[in-house]
């Protein structure tokens, strides 16, 4: 932001606007961190229930939420929350990894090439990226009942992908886009065919973006909720997601657990979130309006 | 970072992708195993898991497998998963859905096992539970039932009747406890008052009979508990814990379940229901049976047969009461210290006052409109004899003509 | 090098265009024999089962390998427990009781049939055991003649041979054709000859497909369509090539599902047996399954409660994030770095544990919320008792996750309006008012525009809040479309049908919405 210009609007405002500003930005604050607050200090606070007090400070301390949460033992005797922490890892990774492999080259087809189709191609990525994955669900979940993939990571790998590949699609396409044309241009001149000049001069040049996708895509995978819980029965393949959700369930509920495991699985993607998401408006914007 | 990236990469996606075939395949691993649903937690997870490894011991050639499945979708999953051929051999619920998976065609018929000596192991009620239109269906681990925790540092004497419970309310509010606390609005808890009251969900033929003037007293009774503040409005499952644990409610109506639930150090005793003062009738709750059943498309039926036998027979029943306090149907396992513990001595005499949980398909669909029609009544909404007015007419359109 | 390629020839023209028809017929033409022959096979071991227990009742032995049968005599129920019925069968042995621990896995299925045959009567069926076995009991004096046969071997295969013949009939018949110069006509008849399997396992409506098939593409290849498709596939090739994974997955995740989600809406599915109903799910959908229109379960009460669930939350996302946009522009601003990245935190948390958090924090007795309303004397409130504070409290969790997105949005618009506007307008003696309302909101239109589109469709299907933070109560009515079709499906017994119905209608709402928003805003950009 540049510093504003010495003309204009640095008169002094009256003091009502002052104070309304102040307030307004005030108050939204409080009650974004409000909420907030409460978890870090039900994660620190003894007891499985909130407390009556509403002041988001803790009256006791302890770790025994966290102890609890990182020190559960399984059947087997196995650490549990690694356990479920593998699971959502390897979920999110190979549904990265799916998403990227497939769209790179089909991203990079609509944003290059000009073919019959390329319009309506374009238009059904964007129309499949808004439509609700839970729409899907119930068919996905026939069918893969069918293929005996159900209470499997493989399932929910390929019931991510079925989001994931559009919107990496439509993200890379983005990028690839913004790529100088004069480089393709000397490098097809100089007689490399299409496949060689993706490989060896356009893969590099948009690692940053690839890598921003592949970013967005890991944390989407990792925060989704609805269709693991549909999808997963055994307690031991849960993801993270489902593991909090149903240690606040209807038959028990233990809030100091659930917000240490809030605090540990959510504060590693908030930072992530934090360094992407300038990526994340301009894309979505600007490929929604441009269309 | 680039140069990082394109090196890595590669040995990065086949790292990820061994790491997901193999998490994949720790699923079909052991698989011909017998495999076993269960939705149990704590003690009584544990003493399953005790009986399971100690099978196992004993039959290193057809193990059994446990899989644990949370209650709140375990029906649903049983009945999506069974069907194509994606469900367990063996799983763990109580008698009321029998009715429901056998119309379905989910459950295997098991009296060809079972002859007159072997039932003999159970009690004949609970046994009868877990039987269908002239076939059984599962053998009973445990019977279940709502009975009286009571925090003996709050009440002093025993409570035997809903008029002494109202006379106890002022002085506890007084001092921010409720004298009771348990789920007001679900009918599995309210159907102690139901049945204490003269009413009932279904009647002897399986017809709904919901709109009767004992159970408007009934539903009238649990609105006058919230508005004299006996009961919390509001309290789920895990609030009653809460609340009872930290000394906010004296008293709480809950199942053998709740042992685990309380918190060391608080003073407890376990006593019967009391009696309703309007009819002089005790308050009856559900009873369930909980027993294991085997699905229709289990693999090795001989085995699951014989995993089953194990875990209801006497000794595991014994090891079961001992760790986890369940209320077992095997007479010949209450010797010793099991026919002297007071708690289990509680849950029985309970049993006499206590209403079978009816196992027809049709209740299944009571419980949802009951439990609206008792939100509302409760919080004062609308009348009771109009919100179970609604009910029966939306049950209507599920019965069969 | 010529604009045009050269003509092919006409026989290889020909061949290729029947050879690629032909190929996609032949994966239809596949799974139709795949499941022929199951019903075929199905048909055949009842009809053995059926044969077998008459022979028994006769007293013969039966055509066919059996794994049990004999004649199970009338159960003697245990005295006191009436469903533990002693049975004996007496066969070609003899007679011999029924059941007990140690019972070898044929005895009991005659046990169960006979059990069977005590409630429904005579019958045949195939055991659910998935051995593809039938089981048959016909009634005898003495008891009902029972019978099972014995496992089927591996089901016939493909009758290769007429396959291989026919294939071979119709590439002589392309050839001819296309030799003769009636191309179109040969690749006609050549496809054609597929008419035959088809009606053989598919019956009349299958080869009418491929009659029609055959006809569309004889009819194509006359024109020269299917020279031009090829010619622009070969042109196109790196690109298609390029194209194809993604193309592959997508056709397999997401078209087979939403054709799949579209057909399963025309069957209903109740107790693990599919029944085609026609439009009869939609129908009951559309007229409110009969209800009062404030059931909950009648489909246009929910419809209201999406769209006022979806407008009250856009107005509040818009309305918050453009004010705290404006107010952070404001020049003369303080720690406005602070401030924003403060803001944004609601957009960063996974919504699911935002959800869960606010669920918790509008809980009757502990809950935060309540705290704070008994701390400033007006009294706790039980939030999901009622419809208006259950929908208050999704509305208000959701205008917490959204504004930041809204908020950031229109910074991002604010900034690009050039500053000269607002210079030129101070020195016109604009009031501030004027500023805002000529100048910044018009330039923050086109740019929210699409946000809200966006926006609108993702509180739309915003399943977690709805599903979590008051999980439809009370008594569902809180519920949006989404989490509703979830029900059916996952929640009221299994009732795919009705799901997918609403799925498909859910869909066609938004593809409305989508065009006409996306008119709407072509129509804001084009406007100064």
């Amino acid at each position: 932001m540049t510093a504003p210009s010495p003309r204009a609007g640095t008169r002094r405002p009256r003091p009502l606007l002052m104070i309304a500003v102040y307030a307004a930005l005030s108050v939204a604050t409080a009650a974004v961190l409000y909420p907030v607050l409460l978890v870090i200090k039900k994660a620190f606070e003894p007891g499985r229930q909130f407390a009556l007090s509403a002041s988001p400070v803790p009256e006791d301390v302890t770790l025994e939420h966290f102890r609890g949460l990182l020190g559960q033992r399984g059947a087997g005797g196995e650490l549990a929350f690694l356990q479920h922490a593998l699971a959502s890892v390897a979920v999110a990774l190979a549904t990265t990894l799916v998403g990227i492999a497939l769209a790179c080259t089909a991203a990079y087809a609509l944003s290059r090439f000009r073919f019959p189709g390329r319009r309506t191609a374009l238009t059904t990525f964007l129309v499949v990226q808004m439509f609700p994955a839970s729409l899907l669900m119930l068919p996905l979940y026939v069918l893969l009942d069918q293929l005996h993939l159900l209470n499997s990571l493989t399932g929910l790998v390929l019931v991510y992908s079925t989001t994931a590949i559009p919107f990496c699609v439509w993200t890379l396409k983005g990028y690839f886009d913004g790529l100088p044309r004069e480089l393709l241009e000397a490098a097809r001149v100089d007689g490399a065919g299409p496949a060689r000049i993706f490989f060896t001069i356009v893969l590099p040049l948009a690692r940053p973006g690839i890598a921003v996708t592949a970013l967005f895509s890991f944390m989407t995978a990792w925060n989704e909720f609805i269709m693991a819980s549909t999808f997963l029965t055994d307690e031991g393949k849960y993801t993270l997601p489902v593991l909090l959700q149903s240690s606040v369930g209807q038959f028990s509920a233990d809030w100091g657990r659930f917000a240490a495991g809030a605090l540990v699985t959510s504060v590693p993607v908030m930072v992530l979130f934090y360094v992407l998401q300038k990526y994340l408006v301009g894309g979505l914007t600007a490929g929604a309006v441009k269309g | 970072m680039t140069a990082a990236l394109s090196r890595s990469r590669p040995a990065a996606r086949a790292a990820a992708l061994a790491a997901a075939l193999a998490l994949a395949a720790c699923g079909r691993a052991g698989d011909d195993a017998v495999t076993l649903w269960h939705a149990y937690s704590g003690d009584e997870r544990a003493a399953l898991e005790d009986e399971a490894a100690r099978w196992n011991r004993d039959h290193p050639e057809r193990t059994v497998r446990l899989v644990a499945v949370p209650y709140d979708a375990f029906a649903d999953k049983i009945t999506s998963a069974i069907p194509n051929g994606n469900g367990p051999d063996l799983f763990v619920y109580s008698h009321d859905r029998v009715g429901d998976w056998v119309a379905s065609g989910l459950l295997e018929p098991i009296e060809f096992w079972i002859d007159g000596d072997t039932a003999a192991t159970w009690a004949d009620d609970a046994l009868a539970a877990m039987a269908y239109r002239g076939s059984l269906w599962g053998l009973p681990l445990a019977v279940k039932s709502l009975a009286l925790y009571v925090r003996t540092d709050l009440v002093a004497a025993a409570l035997t009747t809903t008029d002494e419970l109202f006379a106890m309310a002022p002085g506890l509010r007084a001092r921010g406890v409720f004298p009771l606390s348990y789920p007001v609005d679900d009918l599995y808890g309210h159907a102690a008052w139901l049945h204490g009251f003269g009413g009932q969900t279904l009647d002897a033929d399986g017809r709904a009979a919901i709109a009767t003037p004992e159970a408007v007293a009934a539903a009238a009774f649990a609105r006058e508990l919230v508005v004299r503040e006996v009961v919390p409005r509001d309290a789920d499952v895990a609030l009653t814990a809460t609340l009872f644990n930290e000394g906010k409610a004296a008293m709480a109506m809950s199942g053998p379940w709740f042992q685990g639930d309380i918190a060391g150090g608080v003073p407890w005793t376990v006593t019967t229901l009391p009696v309703v003062s309007a009819t002089g009738r005790p308050a009856a709750p559900f009873l369930g049976a909980e027993g294991v059943l085997m699905s229709a498309r289990a693999r090795d039926k001989d085995a699951a047969i014989a995993v089953m036998l194990a875990l209801a027979g006497d000794d595991a029943a014994g090891r079961r009461a001992r760790r986890a306090r369940q209320v077992v149907p095997n007479p010949r396992a209450y010797d010793g210290d099991l026919a002297a513990d007071p708690v289990l001595d509680a849950f029985r005499r309970q049993l006499d006052a206590s209403v079978a949980m009816p196992a027809v398909p049709l209740m299944r669909a009571v419980w949802t409109p009951y439990k609206n029609a008792l939100g509302s009544v409760v919080s004062g909404a609308s009348r009771p004899a109009d919100a179970l007015d609604r009910v029966a007419s939306e049950i209507r359109t599920y019965e069969a003509p | 090098m010529t604009s045009t390629p050269p003509p092919r020839p006409p026989v290889r023209s020909a061949l290729r265009d029947a050879a690629v028809a032909a190929f996609a017929l032949w994966l239809v033409l596949f799974t139709a024999f795949v499941r022929h022959r199951n019903h075929e096979l199905a048909d055949r071991e009842r009809a053995r089962a059926q044969a077998a227990a008459a022979a028994v009742a006769a007293g013969e032995a039966p055509l066919h390998a059996t794994s049990a049968l004999g004649v199970v005599l009338p159960a003697e129920p245990d005295p006191r427990h009436p469903f533990l019925a002693r049975r004996a069968v007496v066969d070609a042995a003899g007679t011999r009781a029924l059941g007990g621990a140690e019972a070898p896995a044929a005895d009991k299925l005659l046990y169960d049939a006979a059990a069977r045959f005590d409630r429904e009567g005579p019958f045949v069926g195939l055991l659910t055991d998935g051995s593809g076995r039938a089981v048959a009991a016909i009634a005898t004096p003495r008891g009902p003649a029972i019978a099972v046969t014995a496992p089927p071997g591996s089901p016939a295969g493909l009758p290769w041979l007429m396959m291989i013949g026919l294939l071979g009939l119709g590439a002589a018949l392309v050839t001819a054709g296309a030799l003769s110069g009636r191309g179109a006509l040969g690749v006609g008849a050549g496809l054609a000859v597929l008419v035959v399997p088809a009606w053989m396992w598919g019956g009349v409506a299958l080869a009418a497909v491929a009659g029609g098939v055959a006809a569309a593409v004889a009819v194509a290849h006359g024109r020269g369509a299917t020279e031009r498709l090829a010619a622009g596939l070969i042109a196109h090739r790196v690109a298609l090539s390029f194209l194809t994974p993604a193309a592959v997955a997508m056709a397999v995740l997401v078209l087979v599902p939403f054709l799949v989600g579209l057909v399963i809406g025309f069957y209903d599915h109740q107790h693990g047996t599919w029944t085609f109903v026609g439009l009869d799910n939609f129908a009951r959908i559309l007229s409110g399954d009969g209800r009062a229109f404030d059931d909950p379960l009648n489909f246009w009460f929910i419809l209201g409660v999406t769209v006022l669930w979806t407008g009250a939350n856009v107005l509040f996302h818009v309305v918050i994030g453009t004010t705290l946009a404006l107010a952070l522009r404001q020049p003369w601003l303080r720690a406005r770095g602070l401030f924003r990245v403060l803001l944004i935190v609601p957009w960063a948390i996974p919504n699911y544990i935002t959800a869960l958090i606010w669920k918790g924090m509008f809980q009757g007795e502990y809950g935060a919320i309540n705290s704070l309303l008994e701390g400033v004397g007006v009294g706790g409130v039980s939030w999901f008792s009622s419809w208006a504070t259950a929908f208050a409290a999704n509305v208000a969790t959701n205008t917490w996750l959204g504004f930041p997105f809204m908020m950031v949005v229109a910074l991002g618009a604010l900034e690009s309006i050039p500053r000269d506007l607002y210079e030129a307008a101070e020195v016109d003696g604009a009031s501030a008012w004027q500023r805002l309302t000529q100048i910044t909101l018009p330039h923050l239109r086109p740019a929210l525009a699409p946000a809200v589109i966006l926006g609108s469709i993702w509180t739309f299907n915003m399943f977690n809040v709805i599903y979590l933070v008051s999980g439809g109560k009370p008594g569902g009515s809180t519920d949006i479309l989404v989490t509703d079709a979830y029900r059916w499906a996952f929640e009221r017994g299994e009732r795919y049908g009705m799901a997918a119905a609403l799925g498909t209608i859910i869909f066609l709402i938004l593809l409305l919405w989508t065009v006409f928003g996306t008119r709407v805003t072509r129509r804001t950009e084009e406007a100064p």
